[in-house]
């Protein structure tokens, strides 16, 4: 599935626009994923379904916010993995 | 004050400093990062022990420091002023604690600036190196200090009433019991256990070491204004 131009606006406009990028968003799946201790080749195909999920929810949307792409990310994520979606999640509530 | 209840006092001050939970969260953030980086064990393991140095020289260094000062300014014996002030910022930053020290809503998140929040959690993920998790230590304990100067503060001032031995013996008691959450997690983390469970444990315990870390807080202060203040004045009567 082709990137489509779609802009992400990040941390409520605190930090500047940015396109769409589906590398950065499989990578940061697969971190989660990893960080739960699943096996590498789990967590690369695990990060490749959400990411194909992400980008369908993102077909009729032009811009959405950074927040919104991590709930729909977590919310597939945790139909495959709930210790990953719990971790990727958590990541902002942490600190 | 005899030596036993100083060390006391310095023991239950340092339980208090290991129920903060920044170190604790930065530690969490950091070896998920190295884990989700794809790191070796070996190499998480050096990242976080660098961390947990860190953050135990910082405490050391802090802890001594504010001592020298004490020293420098009091001598052995600080006047009753600055004691009956160390138990009143006690019994504030338990009471502080009890209301402010969680952010409402899910997670862990604290009531510290965000900005500060947001340069530990960079950091932690730019980690790549030993050195650099040390420095981060360093840096988590001082974002802390907003919590922990409390217990610092009355540690010192009981540290400096002590003989030159005993005053060594006493930071290194504290030093060692404030990293027994970090070294915890760290020994978590080395044996394979998953970094969901740990931060679940947290996050569905951070009320009751929210409450703990604020009722020890106001019970210290009140111990120390009895013990100091209260019974040199029906001394001195």
């Amino acid at each position: 599935m082709a990137d489509k131009d779609i802009s992400i606006i990040k941390r409520k406009g605190q930090r500047p626009t940015e396109a769409f990028d589906r590398a950065k968003l499989h990578q940061s799946i697969t971190a989660a994923t990893l960080s739960a201790r699943t096996p590498e080749g789990q967590a690369d195909s695990i990060a490749y379904a959400v990411t194909n999920y992400v980008l369908e929810w993102l077909e009729s949307r032009p811009e959405v916010t950074s927040h919104d792409i991590r709930l729909v990310a977590t919310r597939h994520l945790r139909a495959h993995h709930p210790d990953a979606a719990y971790l990727y999640e958590q990541h902002r509530t942490t600190l | 004050m005899d030596i036993p209840s100083s060390l006391a006092i310095v023991t239950l001050a340092a339980l208090i400093h290991a129920s903060f939970q920044l170190s604790v969260s930065v530690l969490t953030l950091l070896s998920g990062h190295a884990i989700g980086a794809k790191h070796s064990q070996a190499r998480v393991m050096r990242l976080t022990f660098g961390f947990v140095s860190g953050a135990g020289v910082m405490t050391l260094l802090a802890l001594s420091f504010i001592s020298l000062i004490f020293l420098n300014v009091f001598g052995h014996d600080a006047p009753q002023i600055v004691w009956a002030i160390a138990c009143g910022l006690l019994i504030g930053v338990g009471l502080a604690v009890w209301f402010f020290y969680y952010r409402p809503g899910k997670g862990t998140s604290l009531w510290i600036p965000r900005s500060f929040a947001r340069h530990l959690s960079d950091r932690s993920k730019a980690t790549k190196s030993a050195p650099e998790a040390f420095s981060l230590g360093l840096t988590s304990v001082l974002s802390e200090l907003i919590f922990i100067a409390a217990p610092m503060i009355i540690s010192a001032l009981v540290l400096v009433g002590l003989p030159g031995t005993w005053q060594l013996v006493g930071i290194a008691i504290y030093a060692v019991i404030s990293l027994m959450t970090l070294v915890s997690v760290w020994v978590l983390i080395g044996s394979g256990h998953k970094l969901s469970s740990i931060q679940k444990w947290r996050e569905d315990n951070k009320h009751f070491l929210q409450f703990a870390a604020g009722g020890a807080l106001i019970v210290l202060g009140f111990f120390v204004y009895v013990c100091k203040i209260v019974s040199d004045v029906t001394g001195a009567i």
